[in-house]
């Protein structure tokens, strides 16, 4: 589904990523930790068309395409999601408005017929029940005055509502409580399943034991440096990432 | 020889004679540098014919008042005016030529007068000039101690492109515990060449709250001065202008702040798209003595396209020592991370722009409530936005 050979890329003059390798296969998690700084938001920016990057070096296919030539757009129009580390708020747009528009405009280019008010509404409200979020948020600005918490579980509404082939959660448990992590980690593995695929960019381990990679990754310093199953996750937790770069 | 010239000397009287000799303002006029004032000198005005009868609609036509309305604790009189009101327009002529020559070309004042302690709602209607022609008109409204007057203005909408020129002055008093909302929705023609003047004075315990937006006409300007002149007196003004093609907008604030305990706010949004240009000066003056008073100014411009411009002046004159005054002036474009974030859900690079320029807008037009006037605004947006149909069908379509 997503083959990325020999990424590089670079903020400025900066380089970030330094020779990135990896194969996600339909219906596969892959979780990628690592230190701060070493390039994970990077490539999940990279992946989702975000442009402040410069792609130097190597390609990313997905789906048989030339990732990086799509448009943002496009590519959600083909199944990429990205769980924003940092949601964004936007004063002034209801979040009604943005869910009803993405849902259609990703329906449209996928050949669905547009939802009608009365089938997105039954729709959306299915989807905060199991979010755990009052009805409430869907007649707030997007994001604007939302808890961290509340925020990440946004993002996940949005993921579930759009049903993406291919989901990129950016940090989505930094910020969440214990009961938020349970609720979140809840949604992305209602989500799990068939062909769809899902990148988990993380720090630690307490999101990996509620949604169970099938491969973990280390990205240190640009590169993957391990890559490994679960139980390199909880080598990491042990260890630390100074413990393993010794090893 | 001005455009006004052969107009004023048609007149023969010695206001017309005075405005020749002061002559129009140009852009070394610090007031007008921005304003294209060439089409006001090198357009051949002609004086406005009497105006057609427009159905039952009160409103200005050629610079006079028509199809009056009747309504309790309302009066609508041609003159006179008090000495103050007099005094009041004649140091208005002083300030340029153009208000001396459009007070000289201009009928005897209207005087709206809402009586004390009652409640008038006014739908007025700007109606177009006839072709080429120049129309000016004064106007005086009182509102009377603990009055309240809601005054929505709106402007005829036409698609004649042909050059007309409208000046329209109004002083407003308002008494004692007195109120007015005033909503101007400004939709003329692509000829219009709007000038209004609008020059308040509020007394203790009185509020003048104005809210301004500007779609449409060749060249709009507004000179709106609010003097705060009783304690507990305030003010709010607030105004979104949509400027494109090659139009100009403008609006020229002045707030005083004359005695203490007196408060004002300012909202204004810009929107400038094409080769279009907004000048939004606002000037906030505390006097000396007017001590406690407080005034509180925000304004953001959002610059479009490569050759739109903006040209924002926000001004604090302070002489009082213990007053709480905060301001900001943002100029910008649309904010990259939004758009990426929308476009990252779907939604295309026009509908994205479309989605945030609306809500730009948004944030200035919700000091307006769930009011007719409103809703025609918000139409009126969604219109002139590219893509704004996205958002008209998500208003349509969900019942909230």
């Amino acid at each position: 589904m997503l083959t990325i050979q020999n990424l590089h890329a670079r903020v400025g003059e900066t380089p970030i990523l330094k020779g990135i390798n990896l194969e996600v296969k339909a219906g596969e998690v892959h979780a990628i930790m690592g230190p701060n700084g070493s390039g994970k938001s990077t490539l999940s920016s990279i992946l989702a068309g975000r442009d402040e990057y410069e792609v130097t070096e190597g390609s990313v296919t997905y789906q048989d395409e030339n990732l990086l030539a799509l448009e943002p757009e496009e590519r959600a129009w083909r199944g990429v999601f990205l769980s924003f580390q940092y949601p964004v708020e936007i004063p002034g747009v209801k979040n009604i408005y943005l869910l009803k528009a993405a849902v259609n405009a990703v329906r449209t280019h996928r050949g669905l017929p547009e939802l009608k008010a009365g089938e997105f509404l039954r729709l959306v409200r299915e989807k905060l029940k199991v979010m755990q979020m009052d009805e409430a948020f869907l007649h707030r600005n997007v994001n604007e005055g939302f808890s961290g918490g509340e925020k990440k579980r946004n993002e996940i509404l949005q993921m579930q509502l759009l049903e993406p082939t291919l989901a990129i959660l950016d940090e989505t448990d930094s910020g969440l409580d214990v009961d938020a992590l349970r609720i979140v980690g809840e949604g992305v593995n209602l989500l799990r399943g068939g062909d769809r695929s899902i990148i988990l960019v993380t720090h630690y381990q307490r999101l990996l034991d509620i949604i169970k990679p099938d491969y973990v990754h280390v990205l240190a310093d640009g590169e993957i440096k391990l890559s490994g199953d679960f139980s390199l996750a909880q080598r990491l937790e042990k260890e630390g990432y100074e413990g393993i770069r010794a090893a | 020889m001005t455009g006004l010239d052969t107009l004023l000397e048609s007149r023969q009287s010695d206001a017309a004679r005075h405005a020749m000799a002061l002559g129009l303002p140009t852009k070394r006029t610090e007031a007008w540098k921005y304003v294209p004032t060439r089409v006001l000198a090198r357009t051949a005005w002609i004086e406005a014919s009497p105006h057609v009868q427009q159905a039952d609609t009160f409103g200005v036509s050629q610079g006079q008042f028509v199809n009056l309305p009747s309504t309790p604790g309302l009066t609508i009189t041609q003159g006179p005016l008090t000495d103050s009101e007099s005094a009041q327009l004649a140091r208005l002529r002083g300030r340029h030529g153009f208000q001396a020559a459009a007070q000289a070309l201009a009928d005897v004042p209207w005087v709206i007068t809402i009586e004390a302690g009652q409640q008038v709602r006014l739908d007025l209607t700007h109606f177009a000039n006839t072709a080429s022609s120049a129309a000016f008109g004064l106007c005086v409204i009182r509102v009377g101690a603990n009055a309240h007057l809601h005054l929505d203005e709106r402007f005829e909408e036409t698609t004649d492109a042909t050059k007309t020129l409208s000046e329209w002055t109004v002083l407003i008093t308002l008494a004692r515990d007195a109120q007015m909302d005033q909503v101007r929705m400004q939709t003329a023609g692509e000829g219009a060449h709007l000038f209004h003047t609008t020059h308040v004075t509020v007394d203790k315990n009185a509020q003048f709250r104005h809210f301004v937006t500007d779609f449409g006409a060749q060249l709009a300007r507004l000179d709106l001065t609010v003097d705060l002149v009783g304690p507990h007196a305030h003010t709010q003004c607030h105004g979104l202008l949509v400027t494109g093609g090659q139009q100009y907008h403008d609006i020229h604030l002045d707030v005083n702040h004359c005695v203490g305990h007196t408060t004002s706010a300012m909202t204004y949004r810009t929107m400038v798209d094409g080769q279009g240009e907004a000048t939004l000066n606002g000037r906030v003056y505390i006097a000396k003595d007017a001590q406690r008073s407080a005034t509180e100014q925000s304004i953001a411009n959002l610059l479009l396209s490569e050759r739109s411009r903006v040209n924002p002046k926000p001004e604090l004159e302070i002489y009082a020592d213990d007053v709480t005054a905060s301001h900001g002036c943002t100029v910008g474009s649309l904010n990259a991370t939004e758009l990426f974030y929308l476009r990252s859900r779907g939604l295309s690079a026009a509908d994205a722009r479309a989605l945030l320029q609306y809500a730009f807008a948004e944030r200035v037009i919700d000091v307006l409530g769930d009011t007719a006037i409103r809703t025609d605004i918000e139409r009126r947006l969604l219109g002139t936005l590219k893509h704004g149909d996205l958002i008209r069908e998500l208003q349509d379509s969900i019942d909230v």
